[in-house]
């Protein structure tokens, strides 16, 4: 009884609806950690024998050299645009979030045509410095290029937001204390920053480790390229097993070693918060910082754009067809239901997570969330063999319906599909939803309750009017993902059902990149649209101080 | 008695006790101040007698009903207490009509526009129906709280250092005014503060909360 007063008041839609969605999140993964248990197959032996080793090694290479650079990019555009005051600064400021509406597989594949011997690059090249050859990217330096061009801004936005928020006095009391501006950017402004650089640094290694498009076109072997080639080429599911579970350890080691590096610092403290005021850039500088900023932007989205618009000029009444539309539909479709979900479970998860009372629920919300940061590869294979084995499970229940059934009905249906990327873009929709109802507290649910509302009238009426910035924020990032997103929809999607990243790798796959143009501006497009719209939408800002006397 | 609390234990997860077998009961109209510096967990009792936090052991029984004990548990939005809060967390997206219609359920129209009236001239903010919560002073936005708890006519009112955001010269009009108010209603009242003379100037009783423990009581 005792036990029954003390679960009953916890049990609510919240709780319920989470803890389903968790374990169905958990039991995948589990999928990979008990298969590192079954017995080495010859593959693996050959696997650990001879490759592990190079694939460790170009592994580390490529997202160390990527989040240095990216880090370093998006550090100095953020400073520019928030120190500074100058010509076209504010377009800038929101147009350097750009490269990301770009996936890094299509820059790939459009920088290596620019580059390529026929390319718009390398003829440049030739005819103004009489260079005899192509540029070659198609090597780890260029992979690191592209990764960097394109992914820069989630570092950029993080580093800008908190730039922003940084107060003056900080500045002006280490000037008071004599120290000069290198100093105070080393010291001060630098080490203030730091939460933000790490976590935007984060999801450009996760995002490179995820990636299977780029280093699959630039040959590049790394542990997303080896788990596809252990399970297709090899056909060895046990193998992709075991290199998805070391591919999981090196993520856990890196989660780890800056949790650790962090220890018990503290960077935000609750002083009055005056902006610095932007310096007016002077003598060679207003030409200097603007122009790199417009060369990064150029790099990073004017020119795969532009070359894009181009082909898509030759080609568009060759690729322009119901095919075609049928392909935006699937796409625009599918990222809309996976976004719904999405967000319905986020905002489930993150009222259920509200109040952090009990242990079990802060490691499961931990768990539910850990999606993002295990690459494609893994996820797909979790959820394919998750699926294979619910299937098994049901087969006698297909059979009583239909003795002619196939085997496999849920394996090779849209489900499977949308089950994955939910798992893999949930941690992004609850992390949105998670800080607005940080900035709104307890208090307007708690009142409402003690009104005689309900959980869900309290939901409805009080909390998602109130948190309405954050649903928007939480479904356009995770659209964009989600219409972007190539591994998990290139091996869960049915046969026959392609989408426009998956009809993009297609093109490419058979050397036809100007046909690929059509489909990847289209994606490029709806990001950039949605970038635009989170960027300039007019925030409701409601904080816990929201009191005002 | 009309409020009967028993043996109230509660701890957060770190299984430091915040509240230690706390009993106290109360008649009904009468108001009791919980007097306490910070920490002495006064606020969490406020919590565990709505219903917003479960208490590990103990009975809470009001106006008859039992709301707590080891069997059951009665949830904040079945328990008929009102509440202010110590910042008042007024609905900033709703106005001074709809914040105090929000816990109007099952009224008509009619009898829900009448009841708005009334708590608005109980409160004497007749002609702040319209306002919006940032668009008043901190001494009306606390007389709206007040409306709103009180206007779904709840067994008892429960409010959580209701001066603490009021500058010095405000506060004593209003806990005079708030006094007045809740006596006019009868309404039964356990109100928290860390102030002896705000207890002193509104309660009928004030119960002296130390790490958790009732240490004492006085009868004013």
């Amino acid at each position: 009884m005792r036990f029954l007063a003390v679960i009953k008041p916890r049990l609510h839609i919240f709780s319920i609806i989470s803890i389903i969605a968790s374990l169905l999140i958990i039991l995948p993964l589990l999928q990979i950690v008990f298969g590192l248990f079954t017995p080495a197959s010859d593959a693996w032996i050959h696997i650990r024998t001879h490759l592990l080793r190079g694939y460790l090694f170009n592994t580390m290479i490529l997202i160390i050299a990527v989040a240095i650079l990216s880090t370093s990019i998006g550090l100095f555009t953020a400073f520019v645009v928030t120190r500074f005051e100058f010509k076209g600064r504010q377009l800038l400021s929101w147009t350097l979030i750009l490269p990301l509406a770009i996936p890094s597989y299509i820059a790939a594949y459009i920088y290596v045509d620019m580059m390529s011997y026929t390319g718009t690059f390398s003829r440049f090249f030739r005819a103004i410095f009489n260079a005899e050859h192509g540029i070659n990217i198609m090597n780890m330096p260029g992979a690191i290029l592209l990764f960097s061009l394109t992914l820069y801004p989630y570092v950029y936005m993080f580093s800008k937001s908190a730039l922003e928020k940084q107060s003056a006095s900080y500045e002006e009391n280490a000037r008071l204390l004599g120290a000069y501006k290198f100093r105070i950017f080393w010291r001060v402004i630098l080490p203030l920053l730091r939460p933000a650089l790490v976590a935007g640094t984060l999801l450009v290694v996760l995002e490179t480790l995820n990636d299977y498009g780029v280093v699959e076109y630039l040959n590049i072997r790394v542990f997303s390229f080896a788990i596809f080639d252990a399970w297709f080429r090899l056909g060895d599911t046990a193998a992709a097993i075991r290199l998805s579970g070391v591919l999981m350890l090196v993520v856990f080691v890196i989660i780890f070693i800056e949790r650790v590096l962090r220890g018990k610092k503290r960077y935000y403290m609750h002083v009055k918060n005056r902006p610095i005021k932007r310096v007016s850039l002077r003598g060679f500088r207003r030409v200097v910082y603007p122009g790199v900023l417009l060369l990064i932007l150029s790099f990073g989205f004017l020119f795969p754009v532009l070359q894009l618009l181009y082909y898509a000029r030759l080609t568009f009444f060759d690729v322009m067809n119901m095919a075609f539309v049928y392909l935006v539909i699937n796409s625009v479709s599918i990222a809309l239901m996976a976004t719904l979900i999405i967000v319905f479970l986020a905002v489930m998860l993150a009222n259920f997570g509200r109040k952090h009372d009990h242990i079990l629920k802060r490691g499961l919300l931990k768990i539910t969330n850990l999606g993002y940061a295990i690459p494609g590869a893994v996820i797909a294979i979790a959820v394919m063999l998750f699926f294979i084995d619910i299937d098994h499970r049901l087969y006698p229940i297909y059979r009583f319906f239909n003795p002619e059934t196939r085997r496999l009905i849920l394996t090779s249906s849209l489900l499977m599909l949308l089950f994955a990327y939910v798992l893999r873009f949930m941690a992004i929709g609850f992390n949105a939803i998670e800080a607005a109802y940080d900035k709104i507290g307890m208090k307007f649910t708690e009142a409402s309750y003690s009104l005689k509302q309900t959980k869900l009238k309290t939901l409805l009426k009080v909390d998602v009017p109130l948190i309405q910035g954050g649903l928007v924020t939480a479904f356009i990032i995770v659209f964009i993902d989600v219409i972007k997103e190539l591994p998990l929809t290139l091996i869960l999607r049915p046969t026959n059902y392609d989408t426009l990243a998956s009809s993009v790798y297609r093109y490419a796959r058979e050397e036809m990149i100007q046909e690929s143009a059509v489909p990847s501006l289209v994606i490029i497009v709806i990001a950039s649209i949605l970038i635009y719209w989170l960027t300039h939408r007019k925030k409701k800002v409601v904080s816990k101080d929201v009191r005002t006397n | 008695m009309y409020v009967q609390i028993e043996g109230l234990d509660f701890s957060y997860e770190k299984n430091e006790p915040v509240i230690q077998g706390v009993s106290f009961s109360m008649q009904e109209g009468e108001i009791v101040a919980v007097l306490g510096s910070s920490g002495s967990g006064k606020s969490t009792l406020l919590r565990l007698l709505s219903g917003l936090e479960v208490p590990n052991e103990g009975k809470i029984m009001i106006d008859e009903k039992m709301l707590c004990n080891r069997q059951q548990f009665v949830s904040c939005e079945k328990r008929n207490v009102g509440m202010v809060f110590q910042d008042y967390a007024l609905f900033p997206h709703m106005n001074v009509e709809k914040n105090i219609a929000f816990g109007l359920k099952g009224y008509s129209k009619d009898a829900k526009k009448k009841r708005i009236e009334t708590m608005l001239k109980l409160v004497n903010m007749v002609e702040k129906q319209h306002a919006y919560p940032h668009e008043l002073s901190g001494g009306q936005q606390q007389r709206i709280a007040l409306a709103r708890a009180l206007a779904p006519e709840p067994s008892i009112l429960l409010l959580d250092e209701p001066f603490s955001n009021l500058d010095a010269d405000l506060k004593m009009r209003i806990r005079q005014e708030l006094r007045t108010i809740m006596k006019q209603t009868q309404m039964t009242s356990i109100f928290v503060t860390h102030d002896y003379d705000d207890a002193k100037a509104i309660a009928d009783r004030i119960v002296f909360l130390e790490n958790g423990q009732i240490k004492y009581e006085e009868t004013l």
